[in-house]
């Protein structure tokens, strides 16, 4: 009988905890294929899992392909194969419940179950999940026997008790289930739900940061957000690189042909193309920084700064009501320190309230030089004005003088023009004004900004 | 063939190779599974030397095949020689026209000519680049695909069909097919993105900055004349470099020249007025060096 004594190899057992660890992987937003399963699989008998380095480094090799992700991976590793004092490991969890639930069930029934559970997962709030695991499993159980989803898989899985109750126990009702069936089904809640909080957890934080409103982002959380932008960063670089290279090939270089193909008696054997000219950005990004925007400016600067280590050619501009350049400031000191020394040189933060108008003659006046028909100007800031005079003249000067200029405002769109807000003196002016909220605004932002036609 | 992890480690050794952990897991795997592997990482911490150093160990014959943009498969994989099929046409003139001399019309000798084309489109003519070469050679082969992320997104397409089958179709004469599969290591710089498809047929294997121990260990192995004591300051300040936002950090290459640099000063210690004069041998950006300056006495203990 198929469920009798049911063999699993410890082989198969095994390998349920490395498809268990891609899952987690997956769920953490790593990009795996079956393919990457499948190498990782193909390489673990060359190797001793018992040595970790080897071990980690077999995973790491086989399943991330992108290099930007092997902080994720190390993360999902340490937490998945690394039991934390007082807390269960998934291995844990596996040991002590793959037995029974193989034992019990057939792998047709298992996989009917999973899906089950993953409907059970889903369709209910994650308060919910605070219950006992009991408590949770007669949830389950009752939902499941209730909506007639089990179908005949269903039925043949209630009704196993006989082989289980010692002795021919057939006059037992219906609805009570063995408490083997009761605790392997337990397990399985258990583990899946281990895993889908594991991998979800730490996406579901990075995401929640790159959507939560910059206004509202705590000082610790733009700290903890350093390595993420970075990250981000560092992908979108090699995004708009790609790209670049992809619409490089250009018509054919007609003099360069027929100068190369003299030796073969002018006869065109070699075609040469023209390269098309590769933009390289050059970004000139002015940041307001004064109270009004408070945490919003930490953040766009520890985003200018960002900017400024992936792009060769971007010069950066801090001001509230005077302008000073920070590109210097930021090339030579880590993001915190270069943040601190801004906020702490009292010359430059004295007084209060921003003067856009004073800045954008001050930036005429002494940086026009950063400006040239290929530059765009990035200006970060909500258009508080402080009811003085907006600069117009200067602003249309920058404008003329640089291919576009975009104006990010962290305003909701219905509260530009509100109170001292002049956001549509400028807009006439602007390349576009937008209302960037989070992470995720600036990011698709800044993404389509290089793949603009001019 | 390397027997195991450790033996990796070992004959990599050998070959003046220092390795980690990782980097012979990712080795020996990549040639058990027979899979190539994407090497990635800054500049200067031994992604070329790896491949040849994985070629002397194994006595691989060592076919480089450097990436740079506008490589088109004539440079990569075959090329007819047109200057010699030139050549050859005028010399052998008279006879062709024997051959078509009885031919009417035009039509004629051109379908003539083709049934002769085969002399013309054969391998005498045919040069072959690295790929062709690595697929073609008798003994086994190591094919070091260097600086990829250099080449176009056109020549990374063309790529990942030789790197499915290890077999290429050159129309006039037929499909080539690999009589030993050549290991294939290929470098990035991370200067772009390599498709999914490509990263997909590939083991990866991210090089960064060696530990202190690994680093110590390569300098003592290839400037032993340093000294222990002066090979331990230098690694330590490197180290302490590396921690400053630099344009540019110190590669390993930059590392052995600065020691190969000291030890010909004579040097016995480290101290920060030594360093300050040498700093050009391990930094290239004049910003960079002001840098270091400003915290040398962080860097520095003396
Ligand atoms: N692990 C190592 N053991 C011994 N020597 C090393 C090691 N790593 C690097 N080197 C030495 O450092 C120098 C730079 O190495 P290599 O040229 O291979 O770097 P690379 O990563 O290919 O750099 P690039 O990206 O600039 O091509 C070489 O002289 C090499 O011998
Ligand atoms: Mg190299």
């Amino acid at each position: 009988m198929m469920y009798d004594k049911s063999f699993i190899s410890e082989e198969d057992k095994a390998k349920a905890v490395f498809f268990e660890f891609a899952e987690v992987l997956k769920k953490a937003g790593v990009d795996i294929s079956i393919v990457e399963i499948m190498d990782m699989l193909h390489a673990l008998p060359f190797i001793s899992i018992a040595e970790k380095e080897i071990f980690k480094q077999t995973l790491a090799t086989t399943l991330v392909k992108d290099y930007t992700d092997i902080p994720i991976f190390n993360q999902c590793f340490e937490e998945y194969f690394q039991r934390k004092k007082g807390n269960d490991s998934l291995l844990d969890v596996y040991t002590s419940h793959t037995n029974a639930e193989d034992f019990i069930f057939s792998q047709e029934e298992k996989s009917f179950l999973e899906s089950l559970i993953d409907d059970f997962l889903e369709s209910h709030p994650q308060s919910f999940f605070k219950k006992s695991n009991e408590y949770l499993t007669k949830i389950l159980i009752d939902e499941i026997q209730s909506s007639e989803a089990g179908g005949a898989i269903g039925l043949s899985l209630f009704n196993r008790r006989s082989r289980f109750a010692s002795g021919g126990a057939d006059d037992s009702t219906e609805q009570e289930l063995s408490p083997q069936v009761f605790e392997a089904i337990m397990g399985m809640l258990r583990r899946r739900m281990f895993e889908r909080n594991m991998g979800k957890a730490i996406k579901q934080r990075e995401e929640y940061l790159l959507n939560k409103y910059i206004y509202q982002l705590k000082p610790d959380e733009i700290k903890e957000m350093r390595e993420l932008i970075k990250r981000f960063g560092q992908k979108m670089k090699n995004r708009i690189s790609l790209r670049k290279k992809r619409v490089k090939h250009g018509t054919i270089d007609i003099k360069r042909t027929l100068r190369r193909n003299l030796q073969y008696g002018g006869v065109p054997f070699k075609i040469f193309h023209r390269d098309r000219k590769v933009d390289r950005p050059q970004l000139v990004v002015m940041c307001d920084i004064s109270s009004s925007v408070n945490q919003y400016s930490r953040f766009m600067l520890l985003l200018t700064y960002t900017l400024q280590s992936l792009f060769a050619k971007v010069r950066s501009f801090a001001f509230i009501s005077n302008l000073v350049e920070i590109t210097d400031l930021f090339r030579e000191m880590d993001p915190e320190r270069a943040l601190n020394s801004i906020f702490n040189d009292t010359n430059f933060t004295y007084g209060w309230g921003s003067n856009y108008g004073n800045s954008f003659n001050q930036f005429i006046h002494n940086y026009s030089d950063a400006l040239t028909h290929k530059t765009t100007v990035l200006i970060l800031g909500d258009a508080r004005n402080n009811n003085q005079d907006p600069g117009l003249d200067s602003f249309i000067k920058i404008k003329e003088r640089s291919r576009n200029i975009y104006w990010l405002n962290p305003d909701r769109k219905h509260l530009w023009d509100w109170s001292d807000s002049i956001a549509s003196v400028y807009i006439p002016h602007c390349t576009e004004m937008r209302e960037v909220k989070n992470f995720l605004d600036l990011s698709n932002f800044i993404d389509t900004l290089f793949i603009q036609k001019k | 063939m390397f027997n195991s992890i450790e033996d990796t480690i070992q004959q990599l050794e050998k070959q003046r190779y220092i390795c980690s952990k990782e980097i012979a897991t990712t080795v020996y795997l990549a040639l058990k599974m027979q899979k190539p592997i994407l090497v990635e990482g800054p500049a200067g911490v031994g992604k070329t030397d790896l491949g040849k150093c994985i070629a002397q160990a194994l006595g691989y014959e060592l076919i480089r095949l450097q990436c740079y943009e506008g490589l088109d498969e004539a440079k990569a994989l075959y090329e007819w020689e047109y200057a010699k099929q030139l050549l050859y046409t005028q010399i052998l003139k008279d006879k062709l026209s024997k051959i078509l001399e009885d031919q009417a019309t035009l039509k004629d000798a051109v379908n003539k000519l083709s049934t002769e084309e085969d002399v013309f489109f054969s391998e005498k003519f045919l040069v072959a680049r690295p790929i062709l070469k690595a697929i073609t050679n008798k003994t086994p082969s190591l094919l070091l695909i260097d600086e990829i992320d250099k080449s176009d997104s056109e020549f990374e397409a063309f790529l990942l069909e030789v790197l499915s089958d290890f077999q290429v179709t050159i129309p006039e004469i037929g499909t080539i097919t690999a009589v030993n599969k050549p290991f294939v290591l290929l470098t990035s710089n991370n200067a772009r993105e390599m498709s999914d498809a490509l990263k997909r047929r590939c083991l990866h294997l991210y090089i960064d900055y060696p530990t202190k121990e690994l680093e110590e260990q390569i300098v003592k192995l290839k400037v032993p004349e340093c000294g222990n004591y002066l090979i331990k300051e230098i690694i330590n300040t490197i180290h302490e470099i590396r921690k400053l936002p630099l344009k540019k950090d110190p590669s390993i290459s930059e590392t052995l020249d600065w020691a190969k640099a000291l030890a010909l000063l004579g040097c016995e210690v480290l101290n920060r007025n030594i360093a300050i004069d040498t700093l050009n041998f391990i930094l290239k950006y004049e910003k960079d060096i002001e840098l270091v300056k400003k915290n040398i006495n962080t860097i520095i203990v003396h």
